[in-house]
């Protein structure tokens, strides 16, 4: 019921946490800036990549890899703000689903491409093998750093902190 | 005292009440403002994206009807090749397999078709891909377009470079022969700009993924060696 008093569990995870969580969300934060400033210099090249998993047609690939790096930047401005970052990482969460499953399929179906994560996508050079595998573990990774936020979204400096006047503490927000 | 503990109590439960019912309304204005921004910000992508692309675009003489890439040849067999100048797997591939497809021109065994795609630009800080494509255009108008690109793959730039400027692509043009004053102009205009987008656009919709690619008859030869590619020409010329 008190706000104030720190959690009840033990241990030094109530002191943990909040940095636990401050890590999560600047390091997904980066992550999406990274992505998107990748792509947002050749928006062509983002369409090829998304049209290279061949799971739509090639117009609205075009329209989705023009739209993409632009999301993934203003997810990554609003980690790195703290605001509303339960939904944002709901949002990264479900972008990052996406993201495995569209390898995992491309894997599946025996295409050799580029997952275009971090820009050069699409095109392998001749004789270069797609790794699927260590892609997918590292979407994997930032689906941790995003379920930890979905879990825990409060964290230190942030403007959801800000707003609601509040310490971090472990409250049940809706 | 009892029934006032219970008044504080009650206030107290309303107190609670009306803090929660802050705490929902602000989760909600804040979350609908951060769905807003994202919208917004793909709508931006789609928007900036739109405006880069150019409605018309402009043919150079010697292409094919769609305007899709330049014609050597009028041999039977239609060899289709996809090359970015700065690819470097594409220079390999002109220099292992591109007398290879000469000689099938000169045989009169096929028609190369070649579709000079700007597929690397972020490897380069000039978008030299589609500055050196669109001058392959200009080449291509004074029916050169073969020697120029053979002679820009022998002065390839390394990926994640800037690139030869315009005026050293006007040089290597002049070394093969085409004229400083038209075909420099053609450059620094950057007549055929437009059609370089229009070829890599094609390409992409093809499904063609990567550069080198090359097709006979439609048909992607994985690894085009100059043996594989005369098999394929032959194969499919029976």
């Amino acid at each position: 019921m008190s706000v104030t008093a720190p959690s009840t569990r033990g241990g030094r995870w109530p002191l943990v946490r909040p940095w636990l969580g401050i890590a999560a969300r600047l390091g997904l934060a980066a992550v999406w800036l990274v992505a998107g400033a990748s792509k947002v210099s050749d928006l062509a090249a983002s369409g090829r990549a998304v049209n290279a998993y061949q799971v739509m047609p090639y117009d609205v690939a075009t329209v989705i890899g023009a739209a993409l790096p632009f999301v993934e930047l203003a997810l990554g401005v609003l980690l790195l703000l703290g605001l509303a970052t339960r939904l944002v990482a709901g949002v990264s969460a479900a972008l990052l689903v996406v993201f495995i499953a569209g390898i995992a399929s491309a894997w599946t179906r025996g295409l050799a491409i580029d997952c275009g994560c971090f820009g050069s996508g699409g095109q392998l050079a001749a004789g270069q093998a797609p790794s699927y595998l260590p892609e997918i573990l590292r979407d994997l990774g930032f689906l941790v750093l995003a379920g930890f936020l979905l879990i825990w979204p409060r964290t230190p400096v942030s403007v959801d902190g800000w707003l609601s006047g509040e310490p971090v503490v472990e409250d049940e927000d809706e | 005292m009892s029934s006032r503990k219970g008044q504080r109590d009650a206030a107290r439960v309303v107190r609670e009440q009306l803090a929660r019912e802050r705490r929902r309304r602000r989760t909600i204005w804040v979350s609908a403002a951060a769905v807003v921004v994202l919208v917004i910000a793909g709508v931006v992508g789609w928007v900036v994206w739109s405006n880069q692309r150019s409605d018309s675009f402009t043919t150079p003489p010697g292409a094919n009807a769609d305007g899709t890439g330049i014609v050597t040849g009028g041999g039977p067999v239609t060899v289709d090749v996809y090359e970015d100048f700065l690819c470097p797997a594409c220079k390999q591939f002109e220099q292992t397999s591109g007398s290879t497809l000469e000689q099938l021109v000169a045989e009169n065994k096929a028609t190369v078709v070649y579709h000079p795609v700007a597929y690397l630009n972020r490897f380069s800080t000039t978008q030299y891909s589609t500055r050196s494509s669109a001058a392959s255009g200009c080449a291509a108008a004074d029916g050169k377009y073969h020697e120029y690109a053979k002679a820009l793959f022998a002065q390839q730039p390394p990926e994640g470079s800037a690139g030869l400027t315009d005026d050293q692509l006007i040089d290597i043009g002049t070394s093969v022969g085409l004229d400083r004053g038209s075909f420099g102009g053609c450059v620094k205009d950057e007549t055929y700009r437009t059609w370089t987008e229009h070829v890599t656009d094609d390409a992409s919709r093809s499904n063609v993924t990567g550069t080198p690619t090359v097709k006979v008859n439609g048909q992607q030869v994985e690894n085009p060696t100059p043996d594989a590619l005369t098999a394929a020409v032959a194969a499919a010329g029976k």
